[in-house]
């Protein structure tokens, strides 16, 4: 019941946001947000419930990015049409790539996935068809509302809120369902999971394509929004990063961790890069990368976690743990 | 043993935990004062606009990551300019807005450049185009050295119908977009093109062989996109001897290039490289003891005062474009050198001159429209035609065809003939000094 009425507070503030903050930097803030929330609760899949920490995440956002805008600028077709596509290669990508890696584990499985990050990377850097260094970029001047090329940021707000709360419903969908607990078992101890008859390899394979082909959307919507890839927005490492800063500030495992973790870190990448940006020497990443570090020192288990109490008999998500 | 175990000295643990409260506290603290200034700048924002005497230009560059030296140094470019603009400097009265103080168009208004970090993304270069315009509510834009970053944040700039000048972004599609709001001052690949076949015209006229032309380029974008143009250009021309010759961007060894230089002997060799490569190819050079007979550079990493300190004296007597040359004392451009040096520390070179330029354009429209109004400073931009001794750059004049693109926008062949300082040797109206040839090497 409780948890009922949270919820409902949560979806009232988050569609009435943009009506009590109305100016067009505060609506976009609004809309970034939730576009990284969606990427990063995305990861928070493979992440945070199945513990299979990947760095490479950019390679999936990659997918959905270049999707989208090649699908405008192969084909003259809307960037929506590059969705779907995303999603089959991310996911198809994930398949190639999780058979081996995720037999890795703890760190190696993580530098693994950079490794394969930054060799996409590369790889579409030297590729003609794909714009090479330059870039793809997408419609610059809207032929019809299905070009998602808007001058508000009003519409976009609206379109990754459903996306989110599509996104969020298939992780807690999945957490109740049975590979749900084949993951927390797995995250537990992977052996003792194994030793109990759960299809550990299998159980994480798919956790992983669910994770990229999400992730894919989230690429897909955020070269949108933006009108443009390149190799380095698209597939740089960096934006991995970011995401999984994210989800593991709000509280990996936890099904709104990452958006909490979004809700913070955005906000305050965007202001004090607003306040401080201008003055060079970057201090606006002295900021964030101090916040950073304390939460890491102080709250390892998310923010999200300074609200655990005791878990419940039969609360649906296990306690978060400590890395 | 006793003083071990003493329960009155902190264990390292506390300590430690205790440093890093106090640090937790004093971020809170920072945090609150970022959120009240940030609420601040909003204020101010509106107080400005009600005075009308400040006209508020805001610019976009990289002022972190990899290229924030460029960010920096084009900070310290357009305070020179502001200041040329907001006090009267009667010794510089051939450029326009130099001689009084402020913009007589606006009643002696003065501008105020609004600075904001690109962070080299451009993602956050779009954010804050939409910042500039709706929170501090600029009537202009200048930006943003990167063509990625200046490609999505002039589109935020076109839909609110903001005019966006940039000063360096060479990509040849930011101007093939049918935008109305966008204008460019520099000179872009296609005048590269122009520039080259006319200088080797003119060599070739002087007695030197230009027959056999080499490429030799990174695969980033602006290497592939230069070198692709040129390649077009010179086949349109009848130059059809172009080798290219590509590597991979910041290499670590160029051997195998050199040695197909070497081995295909051509005429001229065409740099186009970034600072490191330039570098590490004038010292491959040395070593494998390769010479072309004329060695023709295409700005970038060989304009870069550090590659002069690095290799200059290893590349002697090679040539170089830029649009930027101090001339004689006391003309404009050495007094602004001048100035830049002060504030900076630095020599003026090409890219930050090009951006100076592209901002004393901007403000000259605004001037001229008499108004704040967006529509009113894009038909003064429209109707722009500076002449060439009204300008810093060596451009052949300033006006804008209908993309945008500044049609007279040009560039001097200058060359590092003692191997400190570039001298200008072409074309013969603006020359320093006669062009040396063949190429001297060390």
């Amino acid at each position: 019941m409780r948890r009922l009425l949270w919820l409902s507070v949560l979806s009232a503030v988050a569609i009435a946001y943009p009506l009590l903050l109305s100016s067009p930097f505060q609506q976009r803030l609004g809309a970034l947000v939730l576009l990284y929330a969606i990427a990063a609760s995305a990861w928070n899949i493979v992440g945070g419930y199945a513990g299979q920490v990947s760095v490479g995440h950019v390679v999936f956002f990659g997918c959905g990015a270049y999707a989208a805008m090649g699908a405008y600028a192969k084909f003259g077709l809307s960037p929506l049409f590059g969705i779907p596509g995303g999603i089959v290669i991310a996911a198809a990508l994930a398949a190639v790539i999780g058979v081996p890696t995720l037999r890795l584990s703890g760190h190696y499985f993580s530098m693994a996935t950079i490794a394969v990050a930054e060799t996409m990377r590369l790889i579409v850097t030297n590729t003609d068809y794909l714009g090479a260094a330059v870039g793809l970029s997408g419609p610059t001047v809207a032929r019809n509302i299905f070009d998602l090329s808007f001058i508000s940021s009003l519409p976009y707000y609206y379109l990754f809120l459903l996306v989110l709360a599509i996104t969020l419903f298939i992780t807690w969908w999945m957490t109740n369902s049975r590979m749900g607990f084949y993951l927390r078992a797995i995250k537990d101890s992977e052996r003792a999971a194994r030793s109990l008859g759960a299809p550990a390899s299998r159980t994480k394979l798919y956790a992983f394509m669910l994770s990229a082909a999400l992730t894919s959307v989230a690429g897909a919507l955020y070269a949108m929004m933006f009108g443009f890839v390149d190799p380095e927005s698209g597939l740089g490492i960096l934006i991995s990063v970011k995401i999984l800063i994210m989800a593991a500030l709000g509280g990996a495992g936890l099904l709104f961790g990452p958006l909490v973790g979004a809700a913070i870190l955005v906000p305050l990448e965007e202001i004090s890069n607003s306040v401080l940006g201008g003055k060079g020497a970057g201090l606006t990443f002295v900021v964030y990368g101090a916040i950073i570090v304390l939460i890491a020192r102080f709250q390892p288990g998310g923010i999200l976690s300074l609200f655990k109490r005791r878990p419940k008999p039969g609360s649906e998500v296990g306690a978060p743990h400590a890395p | 043993m006793e003083a071990g175990r003493s329960p009155k000295l902190p264990s390292l643990k506390n300590l430690v935990g205790e440093t890093l409260w106090e640090v937790w506290f004093m971020a809170l603290k920072l945090t609150t004062r970022l959120l009240c200034a940030a609420a601040m700048t909003v204020v101010l924002a509106a107080g400005a606009q009600a005075e009308d005497k400040v006209v508020k230009i805001g610019v976009i560059l990289p002022m972190s990551g990899s290229t924030a030296s460029i960010g920096a140094h084009a900070k310290a470019a357009l305070e020179v300019a502001t200041d040329i603009i907001n006090n009267a400097h009667p010794e510089l009265d051939k450029l326009p807005l130099a001689k009084n103080a402020g913009l007589a168009g606006l009643g002696g208004a003065k501008v105020e450049i609004v600075i904001a970090d690109n962070q080299g993304s451009p993602a956050t270069g779009q954010n804050q185009a939409l910042r500039l315009i709706t929170e501090e509510k600029v009537v202009a834009i200048l930006g943003a050295y990167q063509s990625g970053i200046t490609l999505t944040s002039s589109a935020i700039a076109e839909k609110y119908g903001i005019p966006y000048l940039t000063p360096e972004s060479v990509a040849a599609n930011l101007t093939e977009r049918g935008f109305k709001w966008f204008f460019r001052t520099t000179p872009i690949a296609p005048d590269f093109v122009r520039i080259y076949d006319e200088f080797l015209t003119d060599m070739k006229a002087a007695g030197a062989k230009t027959d056999t032309i080499a490429l030799v380029h990174d695969n980033t974008e602006y290497g592939t996109s230069v070198a692709n143009t040129i390649t077009k250009g010179f086949k349109e021309k009848g130059r059809t001897g172009v080798i290219d010759v590509a590597y991979a961007v910041n290499a670590t060894d160029l051997q195998a290039q050199v040695l197909q230089l070497k081995e295909k002997k051509p005429d001229v060799v065409l740099m186009i490289s970034y600072t490191s490569d330039a570098i590490l190819f004038a010292k491959t050079m040395q070593s494998l003891d390769y010479k072309p007979p004329m060695l023709l550079a295409d700005d970038a990493g060989y304009s870069d005062p550090s590659f002069i300190k690095a290799v200059g004296k290893l590349s002697q007597g090679v040539f170089n474009r830029s649009s930027w040359a101090v001339g004689p004392a006391g003309s404009p451009s050495a007094v602004i050198a001048d100035m830049y040096k002060k504030k900076s520390g630095e020599e003026m070179e090409d890219t930050v001159g090009r951006e100076m330029q592209g901002f004393f354009v901007l403000v000259d429209a605004i001037d001229r429209a008499g108004s704040t109004d967006p529509a009113k400073i894009q038909a003064a931009l429209k109707a722009t035609d500076l002449k060439p001794e009204q300008l810093i750059m060596g451009y052949k004049g300033v006006k804008f065809d209908e993309k945008g693109q500044n049609v007279l926008a040009s560039a001097y062949i200058i060359q590092l003939q003692d191997g400190e300082n570039y001298v200008s040797v072409w074309p013969k109206g603006n020359a320093e000094k006669a062009p040396v040839m063949p190429y001297k090497g060390w």
